[in-house]
């Protein structure tokens, strides 16, 4: 297993990550594709750590999920709020910050 | 005794008495009175003390504003000119005070009038204490401002309202000059301490810088309305009679001449010249425009200023305190005048047309025997005080210019022309209107006051009774002007001048207009001439013409700049880029999460190409 193939899965990661936030029009669904973006670079980091015999990165990671942890819970949190009180979590009807 | 205490509770008396009224006693006219009343009462007592037991120079100085090495300070100087007028502006203003309870007694706003009175005393005192000229103008001013007050007492009428603006602007357009004055006599003398000025102009090698003094003499221009500023004064009659009599006998005209003689010592020879003629012009014009006013306070409006050209001359002929003694016997006898007039017109419910009175001396005895004394004191009858200070200027004037001496021999005469003009018809003869047919002898307080200001204009004038601190102020003068005459064997001269003016001016006066005569013989026999002094050389019309036409486009000029140039293009262009900019930020806020990602990528695009340096 090369550096190589541990950044393509990486890149392909983030740039499916980055079209679903694009694309999609659930904001769950972006909310996960914003995940599957940190988790890209949460891979691509522990590929340079093994491919430098260094423990930083993969120490990094450990930080980086634990705060993605609490991000996701207030994220999720903010997402039952707006659901309860628009009974949609669909983005094009959420546009009240134009006016 | 610790006469900085006494000298600070004689100014600060009328002070706290403002205060009290103004905070507390607004609608509470009565109170307020008695609270002006003591103070002032309390004030002329210290004043009395001071005169009599102070009997030397005293100066103290207090730190008030230091701005770097240039300091201000406030403080008190003290000499026999200060002892007189802190004296004449108690004195009279407290007999002012006791008037005008009499006279204000149905008015609504007594409180607001009172607290005036009470303020113009302190800034009055303040300007006499003054030992120093930046202290002066910070009372002057303040002068400025209570007799703009108290002018406007009667605001509901367009006249007081107009006359108080009148005389603040044109006291402001003097005070301007002032204060370049004072500014270069620091710049120039390192000092603006009045002691400290007279100490270094007594030393040898001193030259008195002329621009300064014609720049400080614009203050006393202004403030003892002389050409060209006069034309606020005859309007300032607008005002309750007791702020005329207040502003034209004790304060506010006075600090003009009391001023000139603080400063004398750095008035130089030119600078004299121009006051003496100031004044001697003043003396004639005045005296001439009086004969065409018809109302009581405006003839006695003219005869102050005509009076002030008196004093004027005598500071311009080099005899400041020749000026101050006319200053002091003109406070007595002229606020007896305007009290008396008051009292008139009291009686005559506010009736002010002399055409339309006559007849008072049997509804009002003791107000036409008053008023007879102040109209002799003025007119410098022999043996009352006007006479002592008047002739005594005229002496002056005689061995040290002729043209200025029968300036002021024609002024004495005409003095006694309208004085006897105002008289007869006023007093004499018979009633001419209900108002003067239902007129009554004033009650209890005005008429103290009057008596007590005719007995000082009868006695005045005799230096040998004054204090004898107060007296160094004008014994060396008499006695040079005295000797001069003597030397000139003018004594016999001068004994026949004692009489002639105002003898002759009587006389005409009665031959002309009669007893208690119905309309103005001049306007009847010589209406050409009558309208010509009517308009008083049309000084407000030139003033007029020059305020639509010249000051009037120069303001619109400044205008179309203001409205164009800054408000247009400055603040309103200011405010239509950032608008502009605005509505297109806004524009890129659709509200669509998705078009924030493009945004955010393109930022990012962005900041990507600086930091590899691509732009």
């Amino acid at each position: 297993m090369t550096l190589h193939s541990v950044i393509l899965v990486a890149g392909i990661l983030f740039i499916t990550g980055f079209l679903g936030v694009l694309l999609r029009r659930n904001t769950l669904i972006v909310l996960m594709s914003v995940e599957l973006m940190l988790n890209a670079v949460n891979l691509a980091f522990v590929g340079f750590s093994r491919y430098n015999n260094t423990m930083d990165g993969a120490v990094f990671v450990f930080f980086i999920i634990t705060v993605a942890a609490a991000e996701v819970a207030v994220g999720l949190a903010i997402l039952v709020a707006l659901f309860r009180r628009r009974q949609t979590v669909m983005l094009d009807t959420i546009n009240q910050l134009k006016d | 005794m610790d006469w900085t205490k006494v000298f600070l509770s004689i100014l600060l008396l009328p002070l706290v008495a403002a205060l009290v009224n103004m905070l507390f006693l607004r609608r509470n006219g009565t109170t307020a009175a008695l609270v002006s009343i003591t103070a002032a009462f309390f004030s002329m007592v210290l004043a009395m003390i001071a005169l009599f037991k102070c009997t030397e120079r005293y100066s103290v100085s207090f730190p008030w504003l230091s701005l770097g090495d240039f300091q201000a300070s406030m403080g008190i100087y003290y000499n026999p000119m200060t002892a007189t007028m802190l004296f004449v502006v108690t004195f009279v203003g407290f007999l002012i005070h006791v008037f005008s309870v009499g006279y204000m007694s149905d008015d609504p706003a007594k409180g607001r009038f009172f607290t005036g009175l009470s303020i113009f005393m302190f800034s009055m005192l303040g300007i006499v204490l003054a030992d120093n000229l930046i202290m002066m103008f910070v009372f002057w001013e303040l002068v400025g401002f209570s007799s703009y007050m108290l002018i406007a007492h009667y605001w509901n009428t367009e006249e007081a309202r107009s006359a108080c603006k009148k005389a603040f602007i044109m006291n402001r357009i003097g005070d301007f000059g002032m204060l370049l004055g004072i500014a270069w006599t620091y710049w120039h003398y390192k000092t603006v301490n009045l002691q400290a000025l007279e100490v270094f102009s007594s030393q040898p090698g001193f030259v008195i810088h002329g621009g300064i003094a014609l720049l400080l003499i614009c203050g006393f221009i202004g403030k003892s309305a002389q050409f060209p500023l006069h034309t606020w004064l005859p309007d300032a009659m607008a005002g309750p009679t007791p702020v005329s009599a207040l502003i034209h006998a004790a304060t506010m005209v006075a600090a003009g001449i009391y001023f000139l003689c603080r400063i004398f010592c750095i008035l130089d020879a030119q600078t004299l010249e121009v006051i003496v003629w100031l004044g001697s012009g003043m003396v004639v014009y005045a005296g001439i425009c009086a004969f065409a006013q018809t109302d009581i306070k405006k003839i006695l409006a003219y005869s102050t200023l005509s009076q002030l050209g008196y004093m004027a001359a005598a500071v311009g002929l080099g005899f400041p305190g020749l000026a101050l003694f006319h200053t002091t016997t003109h406070a007595f006898f002229k606020a007896l005048l305007f009290l008396g007039s008051g009292s008139v017109i009291h009686a005559c419910h506010h009736e002010q047309d002399i055409f339309k009175m006559g007849g008072l001396f049997k509804k009002m005895p003791l107000t036409t025997a008053l008023f007879a004394i102040g109209t002799i004191a003025l007119c410098g009858v022999m043996f009352t005080s006007g006479y002592f200070s008047k002739d005594a200027i005229i002496e002056v004037a005689y061995f040290k210019n002729t043209p200025v001496f029968i300036l002021l021999i024609l002024g004495a005469f005409l003095t006694a022309g309208y004085m006897g003009r105002l008289f007869y018809v006023a007093f004499l003869g018979s009633p001419k209107s209900q108002n003067s047919e239902h007129a009554h002898e004033s009650g209890f307080f005005m008429l103290v006051s009057l008596v007590v200001l005719a007995g000082m204009s009868l006695i005045g004038g005799y230096t040998q009774g004054w204090a004898p601190f107060a007296r160094q102020l004008v014994s060396g003068e008499l006695d040079t002007v005295h000797h001069q005459i003597v030397s000139l064997q003018a004594e016999g001269l001068f004994s026949v001048l004692g009489i002639l003016p105002w003898a002759i001016g009587f006389a005409i006066a009665l031959l002309f207009y009669g007893i208690g005569a119905k309309k103005d013989a001049l306007q009847n026999h010589l209406p050409s001439v009558y309208s010509f002094v009517n308009q008083k050389l049309w000084f407000d019309e030139i003033y007029g013409f020059y305020v639509r036409n010249v000051q009037q486009r120069f303001a619109d000029i400044l205008n179309f700049c203001d409205v164009v140039l800054v408000g247009g293009l400055l603040v309103r262009g200011t405010a239509g880029l950032v608008g502009v900019v605005g509505m297109m930020a806004r524009s890129l806020h659709v509200g669509n999460i998705h078009i924030y990602v493009y945004w955010f990528l393109a930022g990012l695009i962005i900041y990507w190409s600086f930091a590899m340096g691509y732009f």
